[in-house]
């Protein structure tokens, strides 16, 4: 176990900057996700943290080691690739027990150490198989076995998941969540994927463009998103949001709705989320609109409304699902909009 | 119960037609081989007589004139020590050269690879004369090591491996570097493992062209016990006279360790054909 401190990264590819100035700090023993859309450096941040890519700026410390121009192998990291990179011609005994092996360590000692691991991930009776003759999810208990048998300080996963069909994701979801609160071990995890992010971390890192948009636990960045960037990528379906103008102290929504005493500021947008969205007799909303689709999904339903500037999209119980077509007025829970300034920063409520 | 039956293949005229052509073309293609050896299971006489396409009287008397009053078997020994000679350095050179091409970063990294490609298009046959002279200056000249040296000039095999490994995820190199391999051992341990297949046929190629090889064993050993299989044999047409059944038999004999490797490891030899295709363009 160890902490992990990330101190004004920068990287360049030639004159290309793709991160500068990045301060990250995860505790020991924390699960911490780093989230962000394609593109948005949390691979490469992941690769810094592992030694695979050098760092053009700054310092990583692991433990309070500085690790910045360690090799990977001497920095006490272990990482599960996205495509689990398994030697093909190796068993999956040999795989676990590789950096065993290449370390020099006896015989006795690899496979030791290798049933060890295998027990924990009940990995048993494949060990004398090869990658190719196990499935999907299998080949990912065998990388994490890699990754163990190594007993790093901090874990690094790569979008370990991105591979798995929907049922088996979470599965293994569940499984590395499990794993976390067995080993306690920290860990730096890379998705895009929000739910795999919200459920397994006790700390998201949202990043875009390189820059960490927001730190914070998974019902902080839900609940209370630093920034307009922050609130579109948490939550799924993605907030809603509303260009507004001030009259007095009055909010105008697009259609002429108004939200009366919420003006604040130099407020251009507000957002809120699907279930924070009621339908309501006619008259009684502030935005008015006609169903287009209804996603029913058993234990809920999202019903996507045009109105005058897009689309909106309402959570409704299942039984009380308006059909498409349907004209409907909606009405906002104050309590819960979220106001954004022009530069995308969100107003303290 | 249900009854299932099986459609009734359909004849197709064109398929007929090119199975046929191909028919003929490989008979085309396979009757001289065919001549060769019935002629060389016929007595020398009956070479100018007997035009069967089974000898009337098959007898093995050429093979036995021509393995008694020749170095034959020396000439095989000079061949195989030779072919695995090449075999063993040219495959392992090209596979640590193709590795570092493609998988390290180093000054005159694309020099090296220029150079490699620009020796790839520079015909053997023209850097002949500047082999002959060199090897005979450093009196290499009826040696092993005199032989070899240029014929260890493969360009392809180093081409084929960097196109292998360039196509490898870059994960598995990663992996292994987090695991703390050496680049000996990722080579070693985790590249050429990964796909025995293609040093197999890379090596199986190099083998057949290195024991096929004529031109330059023939100006390099002079001496009768330093001939490999093919200039021995040349000679040994010279020293018969005009005596078909002998040298048909030399012929075959100096074929038959490759006719066999091909047979023993075909699979691997189209494979190998198939790798270095693309790049011969």
């Amino acid at each position: 176990m160890a902490s992990l401190e990330l101190t004004s990264i920068a990287k360049k590819y030639g004159a290309v900057e793709v991160m500068r100035g990045l301060d990250l700090k995860v505790a020991d023993g924390a699960f911490c996700a780093l989230l962000g859309p394609s593109g948005c450096g949390k691979s490469t941040l992941l690769r810094m943290i592992a030694g695979l890519e050098t760092v053009t700026a700054g310092s990583i410390h692991i433990d309070s080691t500085d690790v910045t121009h360690k090799e990977p192998s001497k920095r006490g990291v272990a990482m599960v690739f996205q495509n689990y990179a398994l030697y093909p011609h190796l068993t999956v005994r040999q795989n676990i027990a590789f950096s065993l092996s290449l370390a020099g360590a006896p015989k006795a000692v690899q496979t030791e150490k290798a049933d060890v691991v295998a027990r924990m991930l009940q990995l048993e009776p494949l060990m004398d198989r090869r990658p190719a003759e196990l499935s999907g999810g299998q080949r990912q208990r065998v990388a994490i076995g890699r990754a163990l048998v190594r007993d790093p300080k901090v874990f690094l996963f790569d979008e370990p998941l991105s591979n798995l069909d929907a049922l088996l994701r979470v599965q293994m979801r569940l499984e590395l969540a499990k794993l976390h609160q067995d080993l306690k071990t920290t860990m730096v995890y890379v998705t895009h994927d929000q739910v795999e992010a919200m459920t397994l971390a006790d700390q998201i890192v949202v990043l875009d463009k390189g820059v960490v948009q927001q730190v914070g636990s998974p019902l902080d960045l839900y609940n209370a998103p630093a920034n307009r960037f922050v609130a579109g990528f948490i939550g799924s379906p993605a907030m809603n949001f509303l260009a507004v103008s001030a009259d007095g102290s009055d909010l105008v929504l697009p259609g002429g709705g108004r939200i009366a005493g919420a003006a604040q500021g130099q407020v251009v947008e507000v957002g809120i989320r699907p279930e924070h969205v009621r339908i309501v007799a006619d008259g009684a909303g502030v935005i008015r609109g006609k169903t287009r689709v209804v996603e029913q999904l058993g234990n809920t339903s999202f019903v996507y409304v045009d109105i005058a500037s897009g689309t909106f999209v309402v959570e409704v119980a299942p039984d009380a699902t308006p059909s498409p077509g349907q004209s409907v007025d909606l009405a906002l829970d104050l309590s819960r909009i979220h106001k954004f300034l022009a530069d995308g920063a969100r107003l303290a409520n | 119960m249900s009854v299932t039956t099986t459609p009734r293949r359909r004849l197709d005229a064109g398929a007929i037609l090119l199975t046929t052509l191909t028919v003929l073309c490989a008979l085309l293609w396979f009757f001289p081989i065919y001549w060769a050896i019935i002629t060389s299971l016929r007595f020398d006489q009956d070479t100018v007589t007997d035009f069967a396409l089974f000898p009337k009287r098959p007898t093995l008397s050429a093979y036995i004139f021509t393995i008694e009053n020749s170095n034959l078997l020396r000439w095989y020994l000079n061949s195989t020590i030779t072919s695995v000679i090449i075999t063993v350095i040219t495959v392992a050179v090209a596979a640590c050269t193709g590795y570092a091409i493609s998988q390290l970063t180093f000054p005159g990294r694309k020099l090296l690879w220029w150079t490699i490609l620009a020796c790839f298009m520079v015909p053997v046959s023209a850097l002949i004369v500047n082999h002959f002279i060199i090897i005979a200056q450093i009196r290499l000249l009826n040696s092993y090591a005199g032989i070899i040296l240029p014929m260890l000039l493969h360009p392809v095999t180093v081409i084929v491996y960097k196109q292998f490994f360039d196509g490898l995820p870059r994960e598995f190199r990663e992996a292994a570097v987090m695991d703390g391999a050496t680049e000996f051992q990722l080579l070693f341990r985790i590249f050429l493992p990964m796909n025995w297949g293609v040093t197999t046929a890379l090596a199986i190629i190099t083998f057949i062209g290195a024991w096929n090889a004529f031109l330059w064993p023939f100006l390099a050993a002079q001496d009768e016990t330093m001939m490999t299989v093919t200039v021995g044999i040349s000679a040994v047409q010279d020293a018969f006279g005009v005596a078909y059944g002998r040298v048909l038999s030399g012929a075959v004999l100096a074929g038959l360790p490759v006719a066999l490797a091909y047979l023993l490891f075909q699979r691997r030899v189209t494979q190998a054909i198939t790798l270095s295709a693309g790049i011969k363009g």
